[in-house]
């Protein structure tokens, strides 16, 4: 086990930091939105599940911003072979419909397929790292989408809700199972160096819970990181003992002012966020230093090559956040906009190969990692996309948005390698058998996490809400 | 009890669920819901002698019964310096100054509270104050939200209108019905045109709504969205009612059936968010209209008004105006005949039998035409350049542009002897001109030198332009000219010429585009005794023309509201419907199984109002909306004023007597005090709907002014304090500390109204959504200094420092702000850019205001937290300040619990 995993217990700090405590905690609850919501405790009898025992532990989960594109990538379809070039007719009399362009013809991979692994999962040639750790994975292979646009397309695969506004699955679970460290946060996302995914912060929000629950952004490329960990512009007012003494004498004015507030419990709660942000302080410059790593585990990463380095930097991180408690970690493949990024209108053959280039010896790295250090056996990694693309052209050679099937894969905790639930039908138009959504990847998560989706609910506006809304189902045959 | 209470929403519209949700219809007539029952004004309970020296106003006979109730008693008053400093956050959103704290302090006079009371209610802060509250309810930002998170610059109106009506109190069902229906209802009044802000506050998914494909069951589910959305935020705004619940079945808890939802959604059936134009002036519409019927009146040669151009009154305005044209002689052009023409990215440039050319075949991204030809004209003042139709361009161009468009970078003129092989010297323009400059793009922009500016004449296309360019120096040579003209054209695109004409004129300068053509000129010259009947209408029409654009181009020019009506600008495919939309009930809520056509409506649950509106013409939108609006402000609506009753109470105690403003459902709080909430909506209703009324009596009031200190017994009894033993306790929400550094450091800029600020540096983005960077804000400049309700809200990308103090995310209606604690709250006040300049601000203004250190700790006391420092803090303060700096323990202090919290 990681030595590094602090002290398990929901102690009173723990409290603290999730909600402080000004009137008895149900009105708190109340005062922050959450109408009825006692926040929920996770229990050390679960090996800290909150409904069952928990598999998972933490979650690093790889969002590949745009819309990857499935029969590119993973779901082979000879199919497409046969008839590339032919007008695309799927011959059920359903209207072929795309999101941002009238259908073409149909379109064959322009990359080579091999079956991997003892599973023989056919993977193209593009990820030949990721090819070779198939047998970790489990993959569902017709994992639809409601929509055909980016926007409520991230919303869904993140929130999901195609609306605006709904805690983000990461909220949901630094929610739902509270810290592991008080000396990094919870969630934590590290965005792509060249800018946001679609949507912006509003994929990694709290919505309606408590604010502490929303994505800390860390940008790894910049020299701060973390904003306002350290003061803005580095003033020369401020030194290393005008911290020392002032965050001294603010404690001090501040007890004195609650002894004259007696039983204002956020007066008290306020003097121990400024000792919490200390202890960030002092943890998170020394977890993001990656320069601390091996040469060996850097160019596992694929930090010595320019293409890899952004990607597989992130990865690093993760692997040191994970180490070091944070709950979950959200790393992004691709800004928002129309290029650099999954969203491959215009050319198939050049604009999927830079994105796969970029990420896949750092995600093969990553899993590599994890499972040397043990740390795979009860973290869990899931890499998917917000909606897949069309069997047919756009333009010359690019696909359009695909809401009717896409494909993700989890490995690690809990997970039975080698397995795929769902199929698609035989253009990888729609999800054919077994079809999945949102709901049900995430109710699998919170299900390994050792929540019971279902249970975790809170009240906003009259309703209570879910992150699985009224749907999901454990995929359970993809379970260890 | 989660699980049976669960609301079983599906929140998005395709949902496939997995059991049945089908709800026997709701018995509407048997609901017994307190919150549907009529308003009833209940006579405050019989006080006790104690309580009777206690209270001040009935509200607290009614807090006092209770209290009585439960063996409680009520805290004693605070004192003046905490009263004082709760009632200016609560009233205008800002600290006292030391001085008003000193002053209220030693003010005798019995009365001083309430007069102190009346002075904030006055004060224009309290506007900002509330609109601030308000904006929350209704998610208002300044951008899309989404993927496509574009800026809205016209959105900030709404936030003006808000503040203007807290400030001049209108009346609340007023202020409702503006909200929903002001151009309908009051169509004299199209200064209230922002009002409909409200309904175009939230998100708007434009690439669901406007950018993809327009026949896609993604665009018809979005519309569901889109209304989902105007028609939850009109109903918990207003009513605090969950109908939205009822969109895939009739509500699990509340008596609304799904038909009321869809009815709801069909009142909104026509409306679309967009820019909306309108006059402040009200007569400025009339006049607008007047001046438009004429022009359509001349453009669909209407008889009535030809038959009238001869009128004798018309004729003598018009020879005026003749006769004041004549002074200044019509310019005569020299058409240029083309010798050669070339394109430098393979167009085919065709000689025309007018002169004109015409470019065709290939259509390069970006081009440079160059034309020679010869002149024997000498004294040359003007190049004229013509841009013509032709029917082989698209939309009749005159440019090669999809959309009849054309981009020109620079216009450069050569002029050379004929025959003489030297380098042309490229002539000076002294001038430019244009008939029709499109937005941004001027013909100034053709003479700048500058390739990446251009002249464009978007959307006037499929007509004639011309451009006038007026040479420094006269040109032209003895034994004639050789021209050489190149049009640039860089923009890209195919942004291009489609068809051009070049002319020369001698005629004096200055020469300026000139509002005659040529056929008028022609008449002008002609002397008045020989034109013909067909010349004298022409003359008389041309006249008239410009007589009307003149006075168009005269009025003030419209603004424009981002909102929702019936009748905005469009943008692109998303635009005004010529009719209203069919609103299905889907069932389930699923896109693919439509039901039953939904007629516009509005609860059918509250005894004594219509469930339908009754319209005279369904077809009409903005009837629809006028009918939502006659309901939601209707007296006998008891939802509508209990809500705002209790809205106000909330923003006063941190708590409503209802704990969940937007949901007086059965999944909502019960109220505490339910007779007192009936009182007060009812004496705010027919006190004529008066918010200040309403403040100054819960201000007043004994409960209010209580202390907020803890009371070991009455917490066993009441750990919640529901019953109101004491005054709450709160942390600043994220603008009122804000608002209260900038005016404790001295920096605080009152300058209302206007243009949101945008505390961020944006430059353009990879897509629609802009960069917004804010570590390089420069906190100095104007935008830093005014109040936070003046501050621009990118709803993707919030502020950072205002996120970690609970500002709302921008995508939720809030009816209540979070009041959290955390560290990266703490790390934020540390550390934020905003902090630390301020902090250098407080500490030059103390050190301005007082000598000595001792002094200048004083003060900044005062100023935080309007009181002098006890002797063991100025101790230590002195010492830090001495060994660190007076910034660093500003910056403390702006960090203190004391400073930060509300008694």
């Amino acid at each position: 086990m990681n030595p590094n995993l602090q002290n398990e217990s929901l102690g009173r700090r723990e409290f603290l930091w999730r909600a402080g405590n000004g009137f008895g905690a149900l009105a708190l609850a109340q005062l922050l939105g959450a109408e009825d919501a006692v926040p929920p405790r996770a229990r050390t009898e679960l090996n800290c599940g909150l409904h069952h025992p928990a598999k998972a532990r933490r979650v690093i989960q790889l969002f590949m911003n745009g819309g990857a594109s499935q029969m590119d990538l993973f779901d082979y379809k000879p199919e497409l072979f046969k008839r590339h070039g032919q007008k695309f007719d799927p011959g059920i009399g359903e209207r072929v419909e795309a999101a941002t362009s009238a259908p073409g013809m149909v379109m064959k991979p322009p990359f080579e397929f091999k079956q991997h692994g003892h599973c023989g999962r056919w993977v193209s040639s593009l990820f030949p790292h990721i090819a070779g750790r198939v047998d970790d994975m489990a993959f569902l292979m017709a994992l639809a989408s409601k929509t055909n646009v980016h926007g409520p397309a991230s919303y869904m695969m993140n929130t999901g809700f195609l609306a605006p506004g709904h805690p983000c699955l990461g909220a949901w679970v630094s929610y739902g199972l509270g810290r592991l460290t008080d000396n990094l946060p919870t969630f934590v996302v590290l965005p792509d160096a060249r800018g946001l995914p679609y949507n912006q912060k509003g994929n990694f929000t709290a919505g309606f819970l408590p604010i502490t629950h929303q994505g800390t952004a860390i940008n790894a490329h910049l020299p701060a990181p973390i904003a306002n960990l350290a003061p803005s512009g580095t003033p020369k007012f401020i030194t290393h003992e005008s911290e020392q003494d002032g965050l001294a004498l603010l404690a001090r004015l501040n007890r004195r002012h609650a002894a004259m507030h007696p039983a204002h419990g956020q007066l008290e709660s306020r003097i121990e966020s400024y000792e919490l942000a200390a202890r960030l302080q002092m943890h998170a410059p020394e977890t993001l230093d990656i320069a601390k790593e091996s040469a060996v585990t850097q160019k596992l990463y694929g930090l010595d090559d320019k293409v890899t380095e952004d990607f597989g930097r992130r990865c690093l991180m993760a692997r040191r956040l994970a180490e070091r408690g944070v709950r979950f970690i959200q790393i992004w493949s691709g800004a928002g906009g129309p290029k650099n990024n999954w969203d491959n209108h215009s050319d198939i053959h050049n604009e999927l190969p830079a994105m796969t280039r970029a990420t896949d010896k750092p995600i093969a790295g990553l899993l590599a990692d994890l499972k040397a250090r043990g740390l795979l056996e009860d973290t869990l990694v899931v890499w998917s996309t917000e909606f897949g693309r069309m069997p047919f052209t756009q333009g010359a050679t690019g696909r359009d948005h695909n809401g009717g099937t896409s494909v993700a894969w989890l490995a690690g905790a809990g997970i039975k390698g080698g397995t795929t639930f769902g199929e698609s039908d035989p253009w990888s138009w729609k999800a054919a058998e077994d079809k999945t959504y949102c709901y049900d990847l995430h109710a699998t998560i919170l299900h390994l996490l050792g929540i019971d989706h279902e249970k975790l609910a809170v009240r906003h506006n009259g309703i209570d809400r879910r992150l699985t809304d009224v749907h999901g189902e454990v995929v359970r045959s993809i379970l260890a | 009890m989660t699980q049976l209470v669960q609301c079983l929403i599906a929140s998005t519209l395709a949902a496939v669920l997995l059991h049945s949700h089908a709800q026997p219809a709701p018995d509407v007539a048997k609901s017994d819901w307190w919150s549907l029952q009529p308003l009833k004004r209940a006579a405050a309970p019989k006080l006790s002698v104690a309580d009777t020296k206690w209270a001040r106003t009935p509200i607290d006979a009614f807090i006092a019964a209770r209290l009585n109730g439960k063996q409680l008693s009520p805290s004693p008053e605070a004192d003046r310096r905490t009263l004082i400093r709760r009632v200016y956050f609560d009233l205008i959103g800002l600290p006292p100054t030391p001085e008003a704290v000193a002053a209220f302090v030693a003010d005798k006079n019995p009365q001083a509270y309430e007069a102190l009371v009346d002075t904030l209610l006055a004060s224009p802060r309290h506007g900002e104050r509330w609109a601030r509250h308000w904006m929350d309810a209704v998610h208002f930002a300044e951008t899309h939200g989404h993927d496509q998170d574009r800026i809205r610059p016209n959105a900030w109106p709404y936030r003006d209108y808000l503040i203007e009506s807290f400030n001049q109190d209108k009346p609340y069902g007023r202020f409702v019905q503006e909200q929903i229906a002001a151009d309908t209802l009051f169509p004299s009044e199209p200064g209230l045109t922002p009002a409909l802000g409200l309904l175009a506050a939230g998100p708007w998914d434009e690439s669901s709504l406007r950018d993809i494909r327009e026949d896609t069951l993604d665009r018809e589910i979005a519309r569901y969205i889109d209304r989902d959305d105007i028609v939850a935020t009109v109903m918990s705004t207003f009513t605090s009612t969950t109908v939205h619940c009822a969109r895939c079945h009739n509500h699990k808890f509340d008596p609304i059936p799904q038909q009321d939802y869809y009815n709801l959604q069909a009142v909104f059936a026509g409306v679309g968010r967009g820019n909306v134009p309108y006059d402040a002036d009200p007569q400025l519409p009339r006049m607008r209209r007047e001046l438009l019927a004429q022009q359509a009146a001349l453009q669909r040669r209407d008889k009535a008004l030809f038959d009238s151009l001869a009128a004798p009154a018309l004729q003598t305005e018009i020879a005026a105006w003749e006769r004041n044209l004549s002074a200044t002689p019509p310019v005569v052009w020299a058409v240029l005949e083309p010798t050669t023409v070339n394109s430098a990215e393979g167009a085919t440039l065709t000689k025309q039998p007018d002169h004109s050319v015409l470019s065709s075949g290939k259509r390069p991204e970006k081009d440079t035409y160059t034309i020679r030809a010869h002149s024997d004209l000498k004294g040359v003042t003007a190049v004229r350049l013509e841009l013509l139709t032709d029917d082989s361009l698209a939309l009749k161009g005159p440019g090669r542009q999809d959309n009849g468009n054309l981009h020109l970078s620079e216009i450069q003129i050569r002029a050379v002897p004929r025959g003489q092989k030297i380098e042309p010297k490229l002539l000076i323009i002294a001038h430019a001109s244009a008939d029709f400059d499109q937005t941004g793009w001027t013909i100034r922009h053709a003479i700048d030198g500058n390739p990446a500016t251009a002249w464009g004449i978007y959307p006037q296309v499929g007509k004639p332009h011309q451009a006038i360019f007026e040479l420094k120096e006269t040109a032209g040579h003895d034994g004639g000219t050789l021209w050489t003209i190149a049009l640039e054209q860089q923009h890209g695109g195919g942004h291009l010429i489609g068809r051009l004409r070049l002319s020369i004129t001698t005629s004096p300068r200055p020469v300026r585009i000139s509002p005659l053509s040529d056929a008028l000129a022609k008449i002008l010259a002609t002397p008045a005794a020989q034109r013909t009947d067909e010349q004298k209408r022409d003359l008389a029409l041309h006249f008239l023309r410009e007589k009307i654009e003149k006075a168009l181009a005269a009025l003030p020019a419209q603004r424009q509201v981002f909102a929702a009506t019936g009748n905005f600008l469009p943008d692109g495919s998303h635009k005004p419907m010529p009719t209203v939309r069919p609103v299905h009930l889907l069932k389930r809520g699923e896109i693919t199984k439509p039901g039953e056509q939904a007629s516009p409506g509005g609860l059918s649950c509250i005894p004594g109002m219509p469930a339908r509106f009754d319209l005279a013409k369904p077809e009409d939108e903005g009837a629809r909306r006028a009918a939502l609006a006659r309901w939601l402000s209707h007296t006998n609506n008891p939802l509508t004023w209990r809500s705002i009753a209790n809205r106000v109470w909330h923003h006063h105690f941190g708590r409503g007597l209802v704990d969940t403003p937007n949901d007086f459902g059965r999944m909502g709080g019960l109220p505490s005090h339910p007779e007192l909430l009936d009182w007060l909506a009812v004496e705010f209703r027919d006190g004529g709907g008066s918010l200040k009324k309403l403040h100054r009596l819960i201000v007043t009031s004994a409960v209010y002014r209580q202390s907020s200190q803890h009371n070991a017994r009455a917490a066993q009894v009441d750990a919640d304090n529901r019953l109101l033993w004491r005054q709450n306790q709160s942390r600043l929400d994220a603008e009122s500390l804000r608002d209260a550094v900038l005016q404790v450091t001295g920096r605080l800029d009152l300058r209302m109204g206007g243009p949101s600020d945008q505390q961020f540096a944006v430059s353009p983005g990879i897509h629609v959504t802009p960069n917004v960077d804010y570590n390089k804000f420069d906190w100095d400049s104007p935008a830093a200094r005014r109040r936070g309700v003046y501050r621009f809200i990118f709803r993707t990308l919030p502020d950072p420092f205002m996120d970690a103090l609970d500002c709302p995310d921008a995508s939720l209606l809030t009816p209540v702000r979070a009041n959290s604690v955390n560290a990266l709250q703490a790390l934020a006040l540390l550390n934020d850019a905003f902090i630390l300049r301020q902090s250098e601000h407080f500490a030059a203004r103390i050190s301005a205001a007082a000598k000595t250190l001792d002094e200048q700790i004083a003060t900044a006391c005062q100023l935080a937290f309007a009181r002098a420092p006890e002797k063991i803090e100025r101790e230590e303060m002195r010492a830090y300040a001495a060994k660190h700096g007076l910034v660093n323990l500003c910056r403390l202090l702006l960090n203190s619990n004391e400073f930060i919290f509300l008694d």
